[in-house]
């Protein structure tokens, strides 16, 4: 367990560095998809509730020092997508979860739930209505972000039985 | 006591743990202006902007090719409008001498590279690989062969963040260059618009839009888009103007930042906002 610890810190710094130099390439008519919250939704299932609102929490203070958006921003939207990814968190189920469609659900919903309580708290306009900001600033990107949770689970290692 | 406490704690320590950490969040948000916060942001974004120029650098070798050749057809477009523009340019000189008006059109510009974007609806910036010891600073515009990109926000030593024209924290007084009617343009998460425009005004699509020597941030005309619609509300006095902006800011990658900073005071009072942070800064 402390070895995917130390993996959920180490592995950011790259996500980052493609999510800001490469992503922005294969962006789909402004649509982005968030390589970081792959990361997050991956851990916090596997190292339960607290521990994904913690990273969830480190990675937003870290992306917003780094990319010089609102403070704090990133952090709060972050937090609540580790600590809703972490309630997926079950020793029992969780190999299910990672070769199955499921993930792509939980990275979906995270992802919803992350970029509307950012774009909420980002002083977005309020003229405009909540199901258009729903579907531009969630739905989209989160549609776009589970695609690629397919790296996920097609090299999610097998258990082999011995 | 401790036994209540222990077992409320063991029921609930997700949820307790959860709301300690957005309550940092949420101050953490209402202190993102102070000095401190913003001295921290710009050692932090200093030292990973090391390591994501190396990577862009990469990523852009493999469009040289083409765009090294978009820019020979374009050096030979721009030789032929250059020497037409000469022959105006002496007959201008002339004439201005004639007025005594002074020459503006030489400004110092510093050529940058874009090496990291954050894409956001909402805070759209970008990294450039220019701070401090290139003589960049905040308050400065950027701009590209097409237009404005947006404003610097913070530097460190040898990088800077700008704020581009789709970030909503970025507020211009532009006009129309045909009509020169002038307004407020700020980005509403979806397009760039021109709010509180009267109905009567002469807004027409198609109109080029730039910025105002009105502003207190940029008094320099750049080009910033152009109108492709107007948002007629049935109630009120207002339309709002939706503009198109020249600039790709997906597939920008070399900018100049315009080495100026404007001061405008007025009545005593320092109109632009970044040099009024800087002198609060400073105190």
């Amino acid at each position: 367990m402390r070895s995917e610890y130390i993996w959920s810190v180490i592995l950011f710094f790259p996500l980052l560095i493609i999510q800001t130099t490469i992503v922005p390439l294969i962006a789909i008519r402004g649509v982005t998809p968030d390589l970081i919250m792959i990361l997050l939704v991956f851990y916090s299932m596997r190292c339960g509730q607290i521990y994904g609102s913690v990273l969830g929490f480190s990675y937003g203070l870290l992306f917003d020092l780094i990319t010089g958006s609102l403070l704090g921003s990133t952090m709060l939207s972050k937090t609540l997508a580790g600590f809703i990814a972490g309630y997926f968190s079950n020793e029992n189920k969780i190999e299910n979860y990672f070769k199955s469609y499921i993930f792509f659900l939980i990275v979906f919903l995270c992802s919803i739930v992350d970029l509307v309580i950012y774009s909420f708290f980002t002083s977005l306009d309020l003229n405009t209505s909540i199901l258009k900001l729903l579907f531009e600033q969630g739905i989209l990107p989160g549609i776009y972000t589970s695609i690629l949770s397919i790296f996920v689970v097609m090299f999610y290692p097998k258990r082999s039985i011995s | 006591m401790f036994r209540f406490f222990s077992s409320i704690w063991e029921n609930f320590k997700e949820y307790i743990i959860l709301v300690i950490l957005l309550t940092i969040s949420l101050v953490t948000m209402s202190l993102s202006q102070n000095p401190a916060a913003r001295k921290v942001k710009s050692l932090a974004f200093g030292s990973f902007s090391a390591f994501t120029s190396v990577i862009s650098d990469m990523v852009n070798i493999s469009g040289l090719k083409s765009e090294n050749s978009n820019l020979r057809k374009l050096n030979a477009e721009l030789m032929l409008q250059v020497s037409e523009l000469r022959k105006y340019g002496i007959e201008n000189s002339e004439l201005k001498g004639l007025l005594g008006l002074k020459d503006t059109s030489m400004l110092p510009l510093l050529a940058g590279t874009v090496i990291s974007k954050s894409l956001s609806r909402s805070q759209s910036t970008f990294t450039l690989n220019i701070g401090k010891k290139d003589g960049v600073a905040s308050g400065m515009p950027v701009l590209n062969d097409h237009g404005l990109v947006g404003i610097v926000n913070s530097t460190s030593d040898n990088f800077s963040i700008v704020r581009t024209l789709k970030n909503l924290d970025l507020k211009l007084t532009v006009k129309d260059e045909r009509s020169r009617v002038e307004g407020i343009m700020k980005w509403n998460g979806n397009d760039l618009v021109m709010i509180d425009i009267p109905k009567t005004y002469d807004i027409e699509p198609g109109d080029r839009i730039i910025t105002s020597e009105l502003s207190s941030i940029i008094d320099i005309p750049i080009p910033i888009g152009s109108v492709i619609g107007l948002s007629k509300v049935e109630t009120g006095i207002f339309n709002e103007v939706r503009i198109n902006p020249f600039v790709d800011f997906i597939r920008t990658e070399h900018v100049f930042v315009i080495a100026i900073v404007e001061n405008k005071i007025e009545n005593g009072e320092q109109m632009n906002f970044y040099l009024r942070k800087k002198l609060e800064i400073n105190k």
